[in-house]
């Protein structure tokens, strides 16, 4: 909507331009053009006048001047004085067919208009009148008389004719212009509709037609390439929860069958003992489907989250408290620092503990000699973003290599194996910070430690 | 009272077998004598009708209909609670299980303990609901906590536990040796809105160290965890 206004402003504004330069051009040719048809030198008023006062000699004897002959000549012009008795006292290539004698009447008559089809012009001279006559046809006589009122009135009347003017071409140019929007309408509103990924579905009518066909055949290209995408998508994401979900019940029968053995009192120590590892490798195999389940529903974002709001502090002494409740091998310290108390992010409790855990057990695995870990959690005011950070003096990783962790293992976009662990830790733990709003980088180099940041917006805390 | 339990009449609806098989022998090595089994729904609402079972374990995906619908009717015959134990684990699933109001909801694999664990609890909170069940009474040292009746008794005197402290001890005791955040700690004294209380939590702490404590000062049983919360040490049983 508001771009066809723009549309039409912008063709008000061009079509006023164009007619106001239309209007400036035709008057500047316009006076050219006059100025050409009469020019000073060349004009009747001039010829007579310069003839008037080139003609000299008292009564019998008159003499031109050769300027003024010359003129004469080459305009075919005849010339003669009509002295105060009304007999012609001088003549210049009169015709023959011209009277000799003329009354007042008679010159009145002529000096207005022509003198037997010849067009006339007069001048006074000190011994009667010059006048000189053109060839027949060639020069077109008009009379104006005017009223003083309407000449007053002129300039007025042109301004109101230029106003009229205006309006009347602005009134076309919003004819035209609205009829144009009108077919342009639909247009917009479907490319602004395939911006936004909907469906658009445009009648072709009009000039704009094709234009209107090609719109649609975008809309279902589009439609049906999200479709496919989409349905990938659930597909893959399917087919792991499927795969899961058939795992799951044979990894029952192992998990408690060998939780009987190992619990069992009848069965030898040495028996127990397999069957304790057993149950270790079971368990593993259970966590594995569960992370590689939530990790495919995150990647398609078909993750329910629940979000509340969760004091970040609060989670950060969880996670270390459920770390260290669990047992931890001397050889690490974990060390929290909660810089900002209050600060709260909007999320699922469930995922971000996993997020965090993910990024302690990462320190831990890859660190079998034991290191320090850092767990840090601070507010960024400015940007109103929440981070936390868990880093570690380990042996930490090349730089380059950092990219790859973030990629799902056997993923064509990882450029070497993965190293130990399932690889699913921080995959998981940058798409959970994803799903959140935020995002987890890394830092580290070789013997630089690791530093894993995971930054999720702020909610506004309450006091 | 456990007695009492292994006489309920217990229906395990699941497709597979082996599984159903697997289950039926854990509860009857926990001592359960009286188990159904239904592979189908079918079944389920057959047997629900027949032998009126005191609880039922249920599966997601059955073969003729899944188990959430198969909840809904059953509770149409019966209000015996439902525990599920499915391979479906995500949490919608979950959800949708809990909010058609099964008591528990398990996914597989699961450790067979945890599901008899799960079942004899859901037993108890239903069917003997009476029977308050009694806080422990445990030894700290050369002196003696009952939650119960909320006195630490030394050998020459006795003080008792104001209710805030009580919880606390409690919250404590149940995680015993083990770190519990200050925030847990808060949230059960004062609920989710706990914020603020930190300082009055110290104030408490204090408190009890006073009474449980040989050397208040120099706690060994009501330790801090510095920067996440306390621990109670109680020693090996």
């Amino acid at each position: 909507m508001e771009s066809t206004v723009r549309i039409l402003k912008r063709f008000i504004h061009a079509t006023v331009l164009i007619s106001l330069f239309l209007l400036l051009l035709n008057f500047m040719v316009l006076l050219l053009w006059i100025g050409n048809g009469i020019s000073a030198d060349e004009s009747p008023s001039f010829v007579v006048q310069k003839v008037a006062k080139g003609l000299d000699g008292g009564p019998n004897h008159y003499i031109l001047d050769p300027l003024s002959q010359k003129l004469l000549e080459e305009q075919q012009i005849w010339a003669m004085l009509i002295a105060n008795t009304g007999k012609v006292a001088w003549e210049f290539k009169l015709p023959d067919e011209i009277e000799r004698t003329y009354s007042l009447t008679d010159v009145a008559k002529f000096s207005r208009s022509y003198l037997m089809d010849y067009p006339v012009f007069v001048y006074e001279h000190q011994d009667g009148l010059v006048v000189v006559g053109y060839p027949k046809g060639s020069l077109a006589k008009y009379q104006h008389i005017l009223q003083v009122g309407w000449v007053e009135s002129l300039p007025l009347r042109a301004v109101l004719l230029l106003i009229g003017n205006i309006v009347l071409a602005l009134l076309l140019s919003l004819l035209i212009g609205s009829k144009l929007i009108h077919s342009i309408r639909p247009l917009t509103h479907g490319i602004h509709a395939l911006a936004d990924d909907k469906e658009v579905k445009i009648e072709p009518k009009g000039i704009l037609a094709d234009l209107a066909t090609s719109i649609n055949h975008a809309s279902s290209l589009l439609q049906k390439k999200t479709q496919s995408l989409n349905s990938r998508d659930e597909a893959r994401s399917n087919w792991i929860a499927g795969i899961s979900h058939d795992i799951r019940t044979p990894l029952s029968m192992v998990l408690g069958y060998a939780s009987e053995i190992a619990e069992s009192d009848d069965a030898p120590s040495e028996h127990r003992r397999l069957a304790r590892i057993i149950r270790k490798q079971a368990e593993h195999l259970r966590s594995l489907v569960h992370d590689l389940n939530l990790v495919s529903m995150l990647e398609y974002e078909m993750q329910p989250i629940g979000m509340k709001p969760i004091r970040l502090s609060a989670l950060a002494r969880q996670v270390a408290s459920d770390f260290l409740n669990n047992g931890v091998d001397e050889r690490y310290t974990l060390e929290v620092d909660i810089a900002d108390e209050g600060s709260k992010i909007n999320g699922d409790e469930r995922l971000l503990l996993r997020a965090i855990t993910n990024l302690l057990q990462n320190s831990i695995r890859h660190n079998p000699d034991g290191c320090q870990i850092r767990l840090q959690t601070s507010y960024d005011p400015g940007k109103q973003i929440c981070r936390i950070v868990v880093s570690d003096n380990g042996k930490g990783i090349a730089q380059e290599e950092l990219t790859d962790l973030l990629e799902l293992p056997y993923s064509v976009r990882r450029n070497r194996p993965r190293q130990n662990g399932h690889g699913l830790g921080l995959p998981m733990a940058a798409r959970i910070a994803k799903a959140h709003g935020g995002w987890l980088s890394l830092i580290s180099g070789v013997g630089e430690g690791f530093c894993a940041v995971v930054e999720v917006p702020a909610v506004q805390s309450n006091g | 009272m456990m007695d009492e339990l292994q006489y309920k009449k217990l229906l395990i609806v699941e497709d597979e077998r082996e599984i159903r098989d697997m289950v039926d022998r854990f509860l009857r090595k926990e001592g359960f004598t009286r188990i159904y089994q239904a592979s189908n729904c079918a079944e389920a609402i057959d047997l629900c009708r027949s032998v009126t079972p005191d609880i039922a374990i249920l599966d997601v995906m059955l073969p003729d209909g899944d188990g959430f619908s198969l909840l809904t009717s059953l509770r149409q015959i019966s209000k015996m609670p439902v525990l599920f134990l499915t391979a479906r684990g995500e949490d919608e699933d979950r959800l949708l299980g809990l909010g058609l109001g099964a008591d528990d909801y398990i996914v597989k694999p699961f450790l067979p303990r945890e599901l008899v664990l799960r079942l004899k609890a859901i037993l108890r909170r239903v069917y003997s609901p009476y029977v308050q069940e009694k806080r422990p009474v445990f030894p700290l040292g050369s002196r003696v906590i009952d939650l119960e009746s909320g006195i630490v008794k030394s050998q020459n005197s006795e003080s008792s536990l104001t209710a805030k402290e009580l919880i606390l001890l409690s919250k404590l005791y149940e995680n015993q040796n083990r770190i519990v955040t200050s925030d847990a700690l808060c949230q059960a004294a004062w609920g989710d809105d706990y914020e603020g209380y930190e300082n009055t939590l110290m104030v408490h702490i204090r408190r009890i160290r006073e009474k449980i404590e040989p050397a208040p000062s120099d706690p060994h049983y009501l330790v801090t965890v510095r920067g996440l919360g306390y621990k109670l040490v109680v020693k090996g049983e």
